[in-house]
């Protein structure tokens, strides 16, 4: 089957979830009666897109556009409000790499707990975890406890196990920096690697080059909707609505 | 499933996808709540032993303090299986109603279904139930209480236990996640619940205060699916039906509840 990823009329209100009675009760009447009118705020209004098997998408706009909130819908962890999102093919994500370390356990274990995490089998993970220590670079310290390794050595081990994956649709917010320059230049390569082996990526940035170099399409989010979608050639990053100014212009 | 029409169907297979998957991933709160035990006692002498001997302590002096006008034969027995069972409920109810808050890092961060949580807190019971377990039926022997054939009846009831707490757990973690009162509520509640469960007193009589909270107490029953047994002190069919109840209606109520809840819990933790 081929791998794609849809989103369709994706909408996301975030909306305070505590119940009415209670706001009354804690923050006073007053409280209780704004929260009733105001709605809540809508994150994401009407993304729609579909990426198909070779697509990569970029993902930009200003600080509060979006990207993020997009992503994790994308992902999973927000379900949408209105709308929905159809996966066609395994996602993994590269967003908060060092969540679910544990500082007592030691670094093999670690990659253990968090490929297990990421839903890997315990045969996929001991079949993986020689090549994710030789790129960590951790040598005899993989069998130390995590909390002993500098912050430099976290961060090798940290993105070994979150890129050593074969992802059909990989989402990624920023580029990952990890470790000192020689390593930074080997986590680049991978990430570019990555980014040519899986079948869609959907990557957030802010840094243009970036974005030219791996995506073939850039999706402009601009107060959470679709400001523009087009292909790489057509993009010119001066177009770009303003922050705060004329943010739903060109709708894609 | 539209937000508009809220349909008790749908939440129900919603809850029950949720359930399912949580179970599935298995390895993950299994690994998790080994973890979680370890880290607990890393670095102290006698680890996890700390567990059996807070237990014993507590034990000890309950039955050295209350023996006197217990009206119960082998009160030291009577006292040791209700503290045993007592802990560790009371250990489940006071971290459950954390459970996501406290786990926020990890929805806000993976897709792992959020019944994961409930049933990593069961794993941890677990380990620690083992240790005080241990200390727990080295007590009995002491006190001359013989393994019989009432103990595969006791395991009975220890299972219901086990099998209501992720239940219980997923319950108490949506309204704690909601609603950050309740957690004072029932911390409060679970302290006052050492003196007003039957652990280290009997009711003499029927229409004493003493009666009324032990037949009111729905803890009441799950200690005595547990001491009844061992103990030999009569008939338990009663305690049985009440616990399986109460297991079946927290396990109705859970489903509901994390289907109904578990897309807006990620917002509020």
């Amino acid at each position: 089957m081929m791998t794609y990823l849809e989103a369709k009329d994706v909408s996301l209100i975030y909306r305070v979830a505590v119940p009415r009675f209670y706001v009354g009760l804690r923050d006073g009447q007053r409280a209780r009666n704004e929260r009733m009118r105001s709605g809540g705020v809508e994150a994401l209004h009407n993304v729609s897109f579909r990426l198909e098997a070779g697509d990569r998408l970029g993902l930009v706009g200003h600080n509060g556009a979006g990207k993020t909130t997009l992503l994790k819908v994308l992902y999973g962890i927000y379900e949408p409000t209105g709308g929905e999102v159809v996966r066609n093919g395994r996602v993994d994500a590269l967003f908060n790499i060092n969540l679910g370390f544990r500082r007592n356990a030691t670094g093999r274990r670690n990659i253990v707990l968090r490929g297990l995490i990421n839903g890997w089998s315990p045969a996929r993970i001991e079949a993986r975890i020689d090549e994710i220590i030789a790129f960590s670079e951790l040598g005899d310290f993989i069998d130390m406890p995590f909390g002993t390794y500098s912050q430099g050595m976290a961060a090798r081990l940290a993105f070994s196990v979150a890129t050593t994956l074969d992802p059909e649709i990989l989402l990624m917010d920023e580029w990952i920096g990890a470790g000192d320059a020689s390593f930074q230049k080997k986590a680049s390569a991978r990430i570019e690697n990555l980014t040519k082996t899986a079948g869609i990526v959907v990557l957030a940035s802010h840094n243009e080059k970036l974005i030219r170099r791996v995506c073939n399409k850039v999706l402009i989010l601009s107060h959470g909707e679709v400001a523009d979608y087009l292909p790489i050639a057509e993009w010119r990053p001066d177009d770009q609505p303003a922050t705060g100014v004329g943010g739903r212009s060109a709708a894609g | 499933m539209p937000i508009s029409s809220p349909n008790f169907a749908d939440w129900f297979r919603a809850g029950l996808n949720e359930v399912r998957a949580g179970l599935s991933c298995r390895d993950v709160w299994i690994a998790l709540a080994n973890e979680d035990i370890g880290d607990q006692h890393r670095k102290s002498i006698l680890g996890p032993l700390w567990l059996l001997l807070n237990y014993l302590a507590f034990a000890g002096a309950f039955v050295l303090i209350f023996h006197r006008n217990s009206g119960v034969d082998n009160f030291g027995a009577y006292v040791a299986v209700g503290l045993f069972v007592w802990q560790n409920l009371s250990d489940v109810v006071t971290r459950s109603v954390r459970l996501f808050v406290g786990e926020q890092s990890f929805i806000k961060g993976t897709t792992l279904p959020l019944s994961v949580y409930a049933f990593r807190l069961t794993m941890q019971t677990l380990i620690r139930a083992s240790y005080s377990g241990l200390g727990c039926i080295g007590l009995l022997l002491f006190l001359g209480v013989s393994p019989n054939p009432g103990w595969l009846l006791a395991c009975l009831g220890l299972l219901i236990i086990v099998l209501t707490i992720p239940a219980v757990a997923i319950v108490l973690a949506t309204m704690g996640a909601f609603l950050p009162d309740v957690e004072f509520i029932v911390s409060n509640l679970m302290r006052l619940g050492i003196f007003v469960t039957p652990i280290f007193w009997y009711p003499a009589g029927n229409d004493s205060v003493r009666a009324l909270l032990y037949h009111y107490n729905p803890f009441t029953y799950f200690l005595e699916i547990v001491r009844i047994p061992i103990l030999g002190s009569g008939p338990v069919i009663h305690a049985f039906t009440i616990t399986t109840t109460i297991m079946v209606l927290a396990w109705i109520l859970a489903i509901f509840m994390i289907g109904r809840f578990r897309r807006a819990i990620v917002f509020v933790v």
